[in-house]
């Protein structure tokens, strides 16, 4: 679309899903004791992050909030983790082992999760919600899956402000009571909440049918591969297969043969 | 003039035994503004859903020389329209554009005559450039509009409004009459359901009157409803101060929307 802002929120979103995955999916297949195929990774997020002018800050302010959720889950393989002991302390009758291997998981886990978050920070950044899940219709996504997608980002606010509503309806007339009876007050507005959302559900059913819904969503397509998205992801998939045939490497040996010729020469 | 709406002897009950309609009878011809009036609760959004077959009462309903049954439902909502009192159950994609075009595309239009019909909407309620909006976040004005605009863009012959100002300030209310004045001039058949009295001057050529039985008790010009005070007074359309006189409910706001109309 024209009036996007830089070069990856133009992009269709289904270039952005086909490309992003296919990172993903390398990095997850590639072994994490190829450490320098992540550095590469890194390097290659980091340039998409760059042409969709995001800023490191906006990135970090959006990890913060995942990483912590990561960490508490792994953090604590490697003392779980069998193998052989890297480094042990005694406290008392407590033995706290660290293994190769629990290092190793730890770090599998980290590095990738890390790097996928950075990926769908940049993807949230550029695209809209209801474009995203255009884009997934357009890739032969189940329909029924996307409609359920789309009805969660429409009514998922709706439902909470109704919570909101009935809490606040609750506390302006609670003044303390016993732990039993809040209990049955939380059962009725649980309740109430559902039978809200059935009623709502029946009402937009409603609503559907009487504008000649047949089951079908149909919609405009509004997006187009352009020139542009065949660049980016041909420019992803070329990169990808540099990291992962390790063609890298190979270069970096040619030059420093080359340096030797020089030498020699 | 042919009557493009027939009910005649509508009864529905809702499954949990409450009486929605009792024995409702009324005509509506071809391009008259029908303005239906009552109090709370007494029927009104259950007749509109019940004239797109959404729920199926007793009786017979005939609209457009079609009989609503379940094999003619479908070729009526082609020609019916109708905006719910509630946007956010009008209101269910994702954009303001997804919604406006749902009907539109569901009628099998092209791309292109799509695109059109809604921008055109869009832009007789006033809501050029919200395409891609999310209707969660628009103001409820907003929301109310863009559901009248889901609407207009499928180009109904008859169009259903169901409370389509409450919640409105008065330069939209003043816009909104000024597109039944002009879905008026393009022939349309049009019902509104409203508390607002007032609404229906000038633009009502019947107002009908519903009355705490479910069902119509009084049928007429506006001047003649209007003049009827026993009426209105009986069915809690108009109440009475504790100093006696009878005051119109909203009469100073709507005085204040005519002079600017
Ligand atoms: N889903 C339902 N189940 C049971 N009873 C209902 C249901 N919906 C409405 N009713 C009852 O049917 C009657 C008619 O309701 P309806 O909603 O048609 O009134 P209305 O004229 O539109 O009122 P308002 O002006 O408040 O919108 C009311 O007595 C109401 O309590
Ligand atoms: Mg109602």
């Amino acid at each position: 679309m024209g009036f996007a802002n830089n070069l990856v929120e133009g992009l269709d979103p289904r270039s952005k899903i086909i490309s992003f995955l296919s990172i993903i999916l390398c990095m997850v297949l590639t072994p994490i004791t190829r450490l320098k195929d992540f550095g590469l990774y890194f390097l290659l997020i980091l340039a998409i992050a760059f042409i969709a002018k995001i800023t490191p800050r906006q990135i970090l302010k959006r990890m913060f909030v995942l990483i912590p959720f990561i960490l508490f889950i792994a953090i604590f393989i490697p003392f779980i983790k069998e193998g052989n002991v890297y480094w042990s302390i005694k406290i008392g009758y407590w033995q706290l082992r660290v293994t190769y291997e629990g290092v190793w998981t730890f770090l599998n886990l980290i590095i990738k999760s890390v790097l996928s978050i950075i990926l769908l920070v940049i993807a949230s950044a550029t695209t809209t919600f209801p474009d995203f899940l255009q884009g997934m219709e357009m890739l032969r996504t189940p329909r029924l899956l996307v409609i359920l997608m789309s009805f969660m980002y429409r009514y998922i606010f709706v439902l909470l402000d109704e919570a909101k509503r009935l809490m606040r309806a609750r506390a302006l007339r609670y003044f303390g009571s016993r732990y039993s009876e809040q209990f049955r007050i939380i059962g009725y507005m649980i309740g109430i909440l559902f039978i809200r959302t059935f009623e709502r559900a029946k009402r937009i059913y409603s609503a559907m049918i009487i504008r000649g819904f047949t089951g079908e969503i149909r919609s405009i397509k509004r997006f187009q591969f352009s020139y542009i998205d065949f660049l980016f992801i041909t420019g992803i998939i070329i990169s990808l297969l540099f990291i992962v045939s390790g063609i890298v490497y190979k270069l970096e040996h040619m030059k420093i043969n080359n340096a030797h010729l020089w030498q020699a020469l | 003039m042919a009557s493009i709406i027939k009910v005649s002897n509508l009864n529905y009950r809702y499954p949990d035994g409450t009486v929605g309609l009792k024995d409702v009878s009324f005509e509506a011809e071809e391009g008259e503004t029908l303005v239906i009036i009552g109090a709370n609760g007494t029927g009104k959004s259950t007749l509109f859903m019940n004239l797109t077959g959404i729920l199926e009462g007793d009786g017979h309903i005939n609209i457009a020389g079609l009989t609503l049954n379940k094999i003619q439902v479908k070729e009526i909502r082609r020609k019916v329209g109708m905006v719910f009192q509630n946007p956010d159950d009008q209101l269910f994609c994702p954009t303001v554009m997804d919604d406006v075009s749902f009907g539109p595309l569901n009628l099998g239009w092209d791309n292109n005559e799509v695109m059109a019909a809604s921008q055109k909407a869009l832009a007789l309620v006033d809501m050029e450039g919200y395409e891609s909006r999310t209707s969660y976040h628009l103001s409820f004005g907003e929301k109310k509009r863009a559901a009248i605009a889901t609407v207009l863009s499928m180009d109904p012959k008859i169009l259903l409004f169901d409370e389509p100002t409450s919640g409105l300030d008065p330069r939209s209310t003043s816009k909104f009459i000024n597109i039944l004045y002009t879905l008026k001039s393009q022939g349309k058949t049009i019902l509104i359901v409203t508390h607002d009295i007032f609404l229906a001057q000038g633009i009502a050529d019947k107002v009908l009157v519903f009355s705490e039985e479910k069902r119509p008790v009084a049928i007429g010009s506006y001047k003649e409803i209007l003049s009827n005070y026993g009426l209105l007074l009986k069915n809690n359309l108009v109440h009475q101060h504790h100093h006696g006189q009878i005051v119109y409910e909203h009469e100073h706001r709507r005085g204040y929307i005519h002079e600017r109309l």
